[in-house]
């Protein structure tokens, strides 16, 4: 009896931790870029402060990117799922199910900025609760800026309030936490930092960490509250990739299970040289 | 008297800064070689207003002018690709220019 509440007890303990790390990432390594021109890309969902388990994904729902030149600009929506290709990629401890994309130079050649958005299948979590995460990463071509405030419509997202792609160490980064249109507040957020520099030629996560040791788990998956307005600011204080993500913002039902929709978004941070 | 004066400084400074802020967003031209004969060339500025209207000129190797073009409502515009050598001016008036070499037009 006490064995079995010791297991349920370490069972909770280990689905709380894994449910805080959970990362759908839409990663390249430069997120401004000086000229426009092919795009390798890696969708994977790990755990990116780690870099240890990373999850199978299942069939992609919706990959596309929105680009807009200049605030008065159109906005033009490309489907970029024809350009994925089902790859294994290699965490520490496993290898899960990812995709890489090579988008090709006519999507990326234009200035402005590229909104890229990621809607995977759910993906289930033990066996009593799916989740989606609903993911966008925001790069720009030759600096005219567009479209990075706007939201994209989707049920959950993170609007950013400062360029995610214009960022310098020690600054900061705000954005509005939103689902169904509307800001949510004192909304959940987790933020991570990209630990392990991914390796496109090998499918991998790199070996040797950016930051070598945490010194309390509550450093690895930094929970923070978004105030009244669902309105959060974070420090940068290294260079890099930071996700952040928001849990648990609409709860739902798929295939008869519970699943809850969450909204990721991807920043990037550089030194000042 | 004096409140006039303590006035129009404010004031003055006030207009001196208007031009100033005005001008503090940077040009940006880009082009590419469409590789059908003709180039395709955009513009923008770097706090998103508009570079529609804003001259485009085409020289030859010589530097001089061979088309004088303007750019679009959606600030961009195509024309057929000169021979020899060439560069292309975006021409956003003192500061705001940016002459691109055909040599760096690339597809």
């Amino acid at each position: 009896m006490k064995k079995g509440f010791i297991l349920a007890g370490l069972i909770t303990l280990f689905s709380a931790a894994s449910a805080l790390a959970h990362f759908q990432m839409i990663y390249t390594p430069q997120s401004a870029l000086e000229r426009g021109g092919e795009l390798d890309m890696r969708l994977i969902f790990t755990h990116p402060f780690d870099g240890d388990h990373t999850m199978d994904m299942g069939p992609v729902e919706e990959f596309y990117v929105i680009h807009q030149r200049g605030e008065d600009g159109d906005a033009t929506k490309t489907d970029l799922r024809e350009y994925l290709s089902e790859i294994s990629w290699k965490s520490h401890d496993n290898e899960g199910k990812a995709y890489a994309a090579k988008i090709p130079s006519r999507v990326m050649r234009s200035m402005g900025d590229y909104v890229f958005v990621l809607v995977p299948s759910p993906y289930l979590e033990g066996d009593d609760e799916y989740i989606k995460q609903y993911t966008k990463m925001i790069m720009n071509v030759g600096g005219v800026p567009g479209n990075w405030h706007e939201p994209v419509g989707l049920p959950v997202e993170i609007v950013p309030l400062d360029k995610p792609y214009a960022n310098w160490t020690g600054g900061v980064f705000r954005g509005v936490v939103m689902a169904n249109g509307e800001p949510v507040p004192h909304a959940e957020l987790e933020i991570e930092y990209l630990n392990y520099e991914p390796d496109l030629r090998r499918n991998a996560f790199k070996k040797r960490p950016g930051i070598r040791k945490a010194p309390h788990p509550a450093f690895e998956s930094m929970e923070i509250r978004a105030n009244a307005s669902g309105e959060f600011t974070i420090g940068l204080p290294k260079a890099g990739w930071w996700g952040i993500a928001a849990p648990d913002l609409i709860e739902t039902e798929y295939k008869d299970i519970d699943m809850v929709k969450e909204a990721v978004l991807w920043i990037q941070v550089t030194d000042i040289k | 008297m004096k409140f006039r004066k303590l006035l129009t400084v404010p004031l003055a400074i006030g207009f001196m800064s208007l031009p100033l802020t005005a001008m503090a967003h940077t040009p940006l031209f880009s082009c590419f070689d469409n590789a059908d004969g003709t180039i395709y060339c955009e513009g923008g500025f770097s706090d998103g207003s508009t570079a529609a209207g804003v001259p485009v000129i085409v020289k030859n190797g010589k530097g001089e002018e061979i088309q004088r073009l303007v750019l679009s409502r959606t600030s961009d515009i195509e024309f057929e690709k000169p021979k020899g050598n060439y560069s292309v001016l975006f021409d956003g008036g003192e500061g705001h220019r940016i002459e691109i070499p055909g040599s760096q037009i690339f597809e």
